[in-house]
């Protein structure tokens, strides 16, 4: 597994389709995937928002991380780093941020290669 | 030793402290102690410290507390220390009862001064909250911009500056080196 993270609007997406030969089709897409889909596509987008609608719907993720590190170990998958801002006035809003940034942590420790994108540019901070 | 560590919110720094403060109090054979500057309240902030508690457990720190005025803590021996966090500490100072309120920078640096002087090795948690652009109260700013300085005047004084992302160490500041990233 391949993991790409990187605050918002920093052409995370761009990044991975050069760099692992992606196209389109190959992605799911967080924001409105199935949630079984994410599970066998070569590459996942906006992971973070998975996560949302995850915690929206009640569902378990407590061991996301390791369910799709081990169902889908190829996969390609992009997260926004949203922790990095004033702790949230909602609550919801908090337990996702901090949901988001754990399971990222699981992800990282699983997957072979991290990659942060900053501006467009990656930067390999986990080496295979 | 001076190390400061910096990262966002569940990316793994509190992790990276304990296991940086425990690998030197037992190389050298030094009592441990993490100060704790999370008040409880409520039972989100309970659960949070729970959370701490069970990470630290069997790892051989002796808790402290200290909301507030962290010049003045006497630590019984001179050993390794691991403070946590000054977003908290800040938060503190600048909004409870009874702290420093305007002068929360100073009172924060002053404070991390006086424990390094009572230490063999100190690191210090800090938190990433400059990054997300929203737009914040006057309040709020004021708050960012002091925990900003903080963390810049503290990373000019350590030895160590690393930003956890992921739970994975980016070696931001070395003694001499240029900011590189940790080979895993």
């Amino acid at each position: 597994m391949v993991l790409i993270v990187g605050g918002a609007f920093q052409g995370k997406k761009a990044y991975a389709k050069e760099k692992f030969a992606l196209k389109e089709e190959d992605f799911a897409e967080g924001a409105s995937c199935g949630f079984e889909e994410i599970f066998s596509a070569g590459a996942v987008a906006d992971f973070h928002e998975y996560i949302r609608r995850c915690l929206e719907a009640g569902r378990e993720v407590q061991d996301l991380a390791g369910e799709l590190a081990g169902r889908n170990p190829e996969a390609v998958v992009i997260a926004n780093e949203l922790g990095c801002g004033v702790v949230p006035v909602d609550e919801f809003d908090r337990e996702y941020r901090e949901t988001v940034g754990r399971i990222c942590c699981a992800l990282a420790k699983e997957a072979r290669e991290v990659h942060r994108v900053v501006c467009g540019i990656g930067m390999v901070i986990k080496h295979g | 030793m001076f190390a400061l560590i910096v990262g966002g919110s569940g990316s793994g720094k509190s992790e990276y402290g304990e296991n940086l403060a425990v690998s030197w109090a037992k190389r050298e054979g030094l009592p441990l102690y993490y100060i704790a500057t999370m008040e409880p309240w409520g039972e989100e902030g309970q659960r949070r410290i729970l959370r701490h508690r069970k990470l630290r457990e069997g790892k051989g720190f002796t808790t402290m507390e200290c909301y507030r005025g962290l010049k003045d803590l006497k630590l019984p021996k001179r050993g390794v220390v691991l403070l946590e966090c000054l977003s908290n500490l800040a938060a503190n100072e600048m909004f409870g009862k009874g702290g420093a309120g305007q002068r929360t920078a100073l009172e924060v640096v002053q404070g991390v001064r006086a424990l390094r002087e009572q230490c063999r090795h100190l690191a210090v948690v800090s938190n990433d909250i400059f990054c997300d652009g929203g737009a914040y109260d006057e309040t709020t700013k004021q708050y960012q911009r002091c925990l900003g300085e903080i963390n810049a005047e503290l990373s000019g004084e350590a030895h160590q500056v690393t930003e956890i992302v992921c739970g994975i160490a980016l070696h931001q500041k070395e003694i001499g080196n240029e900011p590189v990233v940790e080979q895993l």
